[in-house]
Formats: structure tokens, sequence, C-alpha cells
């Protein structure tokens, strides 16, 4: 086996919520290998979204690591932080993904202003991109033009056309019907294995589940079970 | 696709909004405009005035008449290049509703004088060749549709005929100023048509000149010669008071009181106006794009991205708002130089107003961005992606 792609030892976040504190994560450890594909499963509230943030690097810790790609990502700060973001980290949230006021070509462009890439190569890229999720012909349609569907297609797009290496996804299918959100699924899955990327996607859906290769249980704050 | 292109869709994203927000700056920034220039174009009026003349007229006030006699003596004194007689017509034209500036002066002498009157060789020598000739500023022909060889029949009011008729002057000249402190709105006409009629009973009215004019010789200085004038006609028959042309002015604009002053204050609460309309609008468009702030840094924008978006798009605002009022200032300035006539003589938007315009346009533009952007700097991305609709 490889080093794991990220590592998480003895983690724990709390929130004070009116004086009560709340403790989120509880001396959470946790690997994901690279090119693995890992579903976090969990009772709301259970910190699922809070692991996201944290891999991100959107929130730190109160105690313990985070190593992602070989970077303690609680120790990087400002710009770093962000530049290092936008070389390893896509985002795919549940819901409201994309910037409302920018077609969906805009929106797939966005992360790549932040690279070296010319005008052309961006949209060239941004385009193969949205070729890649079966969307090539709604990039000028504005998110509110799209269904739910589309819409996380185009917020996948987005994520890959940076070619991060790890995908976080945050309930990718929770909005989504049957149809689609096998799409979706489907469209991760092939990211996996295709392009080898590292998934991390937190879900309630069963069948979203079973799609991924390992599946996390989560409960107050601590790995309930794992199944592969 | 760049950050501008997000700026401008952002702007763009509630059209009303945005019209309404740019054309509030616009309608404060041509008040601003509009209103520093009554100020710049009054002070203009004084600033420019000649060094080289001198007015002097009644110690009593304004609106009393001098003697026309007093041209000889005044004539005489030390430092006197030339004097010339000027008199307040106060005709209407046409109609009692119609009025404009009339001064019966002493024509030879008047452009020797008043080197700032522009006019040809030609128009100037008709003029002073028909008694009842008359010239009239670029402005008032405009005003007016007059043009030469057109009469011009006025109402006396200071001055009502014997006959009852209505005075008739004969245009023979339309002059240019080529200075701000002569303004394009006066009729000239000559001072003996006027007396002669008094004299043979035509017409009825004050004897007399309102002010005289006079150039000085080279080396004087004007409070020298103004005090040996004053001081010749101390013990009468009437005082007289005599100030360079820009105390005169400033004389008149100081009639005006506190103008300055409150013009002042109503710019500045337009200004107060507008920074509050634009940080009110900055902030609702703000809590609106939380979220889509939150994805920037997602995707790995820094985290002063947002901030640094804010700043732009209120500074567009302010700008294009800006730049609406100052072009509405600047196309509307001939309507108004014609409107105040002699009232605010050569109405102008100066050069300074517009960057003091801009300036101010740039200032309210970062205050507006500002509140947002400070807002959104204290708010983790996290925060903003979970509070953000
Ligand atoms: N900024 C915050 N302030 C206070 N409490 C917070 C904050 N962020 C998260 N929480 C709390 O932490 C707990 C875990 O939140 P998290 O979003 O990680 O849950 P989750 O497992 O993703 O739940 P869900 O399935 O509903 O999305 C919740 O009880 C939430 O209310
Ligand atoms: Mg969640």
């Amino acid at each position: 086996m490889s080093e794991p792609v990220i590592r998480l030892r003895g983690v724990s976040k709390a929130y004070r919520k009116g004086g009560e504190e709340l403790q989120v994560l509880d001396r959470l450890d946790m690997d994901v290998e690279e090119g693995e594909f890992l579903a976090l499963m969990g009772p709301s509230g259970s910190g699922k979204s809070t692991i996201l943030n944290l891999i991100g690097g959107l929130d730190d810790p109160d105690e313990g690591t985070i190593e992602v790609v070989g970077e303690n990502v609680s120790q990087l700060g400002g710009d770093r932080l962000s530049a290092w973001r936008a070389r390893h980290i896509g985002y795919v949230f549940q819901a409201f993904n994309l910037i409302p006021v920018l077609t969906a070509l805009e929106n797939v462009e966005l992360p790549l202003l932040l690279t070296p890439l010319s005008k052309t190569q961006r949209r060239e890229q941004a385009e193969y991109a949205l070729q890649i999720v079966g969307l090539g012909d709604r990039m000028d349609h504005r998110p509110k033009q799209l269904s739910g569907g589309q819409e996380q297609r185009v917020a996948i797009a987005r994520a890959i056309a940076m070619d991060p290496t790890i995908l976080l996804c945050d309930e990718p299918t929770g909005d989504l019907d049957r149809d689609s959100a096998d799409q979706v699924l489907d469209l991760l899955q092939r990211l996996t294995s295709e392009y080898r990327k590292t998934i991390v996607m937190v879900t309630h859906d069963l069948k979203a589940g079973e799609t991924a290769s390992r599946v996390l249980h989560l409960d107050k704050g601590v790995v309930e079970s794992q199944t592969a | 696709m760049n950050l501008g292109r997000l700026v401008r869709r952002h702007a763009w994203s509630h059209p009303v909004r945005a019209a309404l927000t740019v054309g509030a700056v616009a309608v404060a920034i041509f008040l601003f405009c509009f209103l520093r220039s009554i100020v710049t174009s009054l002070d203009a009026a004084v600033s420019q005035s000649a060094s080289n003349r001198i007015i002097t007229a009644s110690a009593v006030s304004l609106f009393q008449s001098l003697p026309s006699a007093y041209k000889g003596a005044i004539g005489a004194i030390d430092g006197v290049d030339s004097v010339s007689r000027m008199a307040w017509f106060g005709g209407r034209y046409k109609s009692e509703e119609n009025f404009f500036a009339q001064f019966a002066c002493d024509a030879e002498i008047l452009f020797e004088q008043y080197p700032e009157l522009l006019l040809s060789d030609e128009q100037k020598k008709a003029f002073i060749d028909d008694k009842r000739g008359a010239i009239i500023g670029i402005g008032l022909a405009e005003k007016w549709g007059l043009k030469v060889g057109d009469t011009v029949p006025l109402i006396g009011t200071i001055y009502p005929r014997a006959d009852l008729r209505m005075w008739e002057f004969n245009i023979h000249g339309i002059y240019r100023s080529a200075r701000a402190n002569v303004d394009e709105m006066t009729m000239y006409f000559h001072f003996h048509y006027l007396d002669e009629s008094l004299e043979r009973g035509e017409a009825m009215g004050p004897r007399g000149t309102s002010v005289y004019l006079i150039r000085l010789e080279d080396g004087y200085r004007g409070e020298d010669v103004a005090y040996a004038i004053d001081a010749y006609y101390e013990g009468g028959p009437q005082r007289t008071r005599t100030q360079s042309e820009a105390a005169f002015q400033a004389d008149f604009v100081n009639m005006l009181g506190n103008l300055p002053t409150f013009l002042g204050m109503i710019g500045a609460a337009v200004l107060i106006a507008i920074v509050f309309g634009i940080v009110n609008t900055m902030t609702i468009a703000a809590r609106e794009r939380l979220r889509s702030m939150g994805i920037l840094q997602a995707l790995g924008f820094s985290t002063s991205v947002p901030a640094r978006l804010y700043l732009m798009e209120s500074c567009a605002f302010a700008l294009s708002g800006g730049l609406v009022g100052a072009g509405i200032a600047y196309f509307t300035q001939d309507t108004f130089r014609k409107l105040f006539g002699t009232q605010i003589p050569v109405f102008t938007v100066e050069t300074d107003t517009y960057l003091w315009a801009a300036v101010i346009c740039v200032v309210t533009g970062l205050i507006g961005g500002a509140v947002p952007a400070w807002r959104a700097a204290r708010m983790r991305a996290v925060d903003q992606l979970r509070r953000g609709i």
C-alpha cells in the first residue's frame, strides 16, 4: 500500500453554541489512499461536512493533525493555503454550487484564472471538462436555466477542470432524483477508475455508498464502522 | 472570462437597483458640478477682472446715479488714462417679463477700455457711427434669436419715452467675450442717445450715469487713483466710491450674502446622501453573495478576493454615476449660461470641478465597497458558505 494521501490523526473539533460545547469530532483518525473513492455516511450533525472542510483547509481543528498530499493543512495559512487549495482540492457542495451570475462555461473557467493558462487554453480546458460531464451543449446556460442534476455536473466539471488531486463532494446527489443521481455517481466512479482521482464523498444515499470503494460510518464524532 | 466580468455581472444582476444607484450618483455629481460652478464662475468674474480698471460709483448706493459732468474732472486726475460713463438702462425686451442687461455707454471708449469685447472692426465702426446703434453679446443673440440688422424694441422702465412707444435700437454687432469677467448677455448702446433724448424731453428719467469706468495709465496703482478721485469729491456735490473692478464685482457677489457657504452645505449634504446610498446598495448586494464569495475561496481564490470584488463593484457604480453626472453638467453648461445671463457672468464648469467630482466618486466608491469588504474580510470562508443561501 502506498502512503495515504489524506491522513487525520487525533482530530477534534468542538463548536460552542449558546454557552454549551458541542463536540463534533472526537480524536478522529482517518486515512484515505490515493485513487480511493471513499463514502462518508452518518446521521445529520455527525460532523461529515466538518471533516470535508478540515481536509480542504476551510476550517481548522481544535486538536490533531491533518496531512493532505504531504502538507500539514492547518499550518498553511493565507495565500499559501489558497494556492495549495487551488492546486489540490476540488469541491462539490450539496447545493448552490455555482456562481449564479456566470454561465456554466464561465463557472468552470473561473478557477482556471488561478493557473498560468492563456485565455484560449482556459476556455478549451473548461469546454473539455464540460464535455466529460456530458454538458457540451449547455455551456452558455446560467445555473438557473439548468436542472439540479446538470448544475451538479457543472460543479463537478469545475472541480475536475483544475485537475485536482482530491475531490471533496458534500452530498453531491442529495437534491437529485434517482436518474440524475446515478449520472453523477457514474461520473464520479469514472473519475476514480479512469483518471485515478481520490474522492471523499459525504452521502446519505445508500446507493451512493455502494458505488464507493469504501464506506466510513460516522457517529458522535468517531468512526463507527467500515465497509469495503 | 476574468474577474472584471464577474464584477460587471454582479453589478448588473439587479438592473433596476444598479440603474437607481448609478442614477442617484449621477444626480448628486451633477448637483455638485452645478453648485460648485456657480461659485467658481462668480469667483472667476472677480479674479479675472482687469487690474488696470477702476470703477467710480455713488458713495450712497449703487442705484444712485452720478452727474455726467464728473467725466471731465475725473479725466484730469493724475493716473487716469480714459473715463467713460455707463448707465444702467433697465429696459424690457418687447414685453414686461423679458429682461436682460443694457448699458448706455461711451461707445468710442468702450472698446479701448474693454479689449475683452471681441468684435470685428467693421461692426465696431458701424455701431459707433449709428446714433441708435447697439451691440449685443452672443449669448443674448442666441437666446432671443437676434442678428445683425435687427431692431431691438425695449420698454423703458427707468426711462419711459414721452411718446409712450418703445425705444428702438439697431444691432450692428454681436460680441464674444475673451474672459470670464465680461459676460456675453449684455447690450451696449450710446450714452449720447439716451442723454440727448432726456435733454429734448423725448424721455424721462434720471440724468447722469450709474458708474464711471476708468482705465489707468501704466504705472499707477488703482488704490491711489481711487483715493484721489474719492478725495476730490469728498465735499460733494455727490460723494463717490471708487473701487478696483475686482472689488466692485466682489461687492456684487457679496450682495448674494453667504451663497457660497449655503451652496457648499447643500453640496455636502447631497454627497453624504450618496455615500449612504451606495453603502446601502453594496450591503444588500454583499448579503446576497455570501455563498458566491465562499465558493470563490473554496476554489482557491485568495481570502482578499471578495473584498476586492466589492471595492471594484462599488467604484464602478460611483464612477459610472459620476461620468453621467459630469456629462450632464458638461452638456448643460450653455443652457445654464444663457439662463443665468448676467447674474452669473459666463457660467462655466471648470476642469477643477471635474477633477473634484472624480475624486469624490473614487472616495465614495471606496467607502461604499469598504463596508462589505471589511465584513467579508472578517468572515471565514466556511461561515460564508454555511450562512449564504
Ligand atoms: N459554525 C458553526 N457554529 C456552530 N455549530 C456548528 C458550526 N458548524 C457546524 N456546527 C455544528 O456541528 C455539527 C456538525 O455539523 P456538520 O455540518 O459537520 O454535520 P453533517 O454531518 O454534515 O450534517 P448534515 O448531514 O446535516 O449535513 C452540527 O451539529 C452543526 O450544527
Ligand atoms: Mg453536511
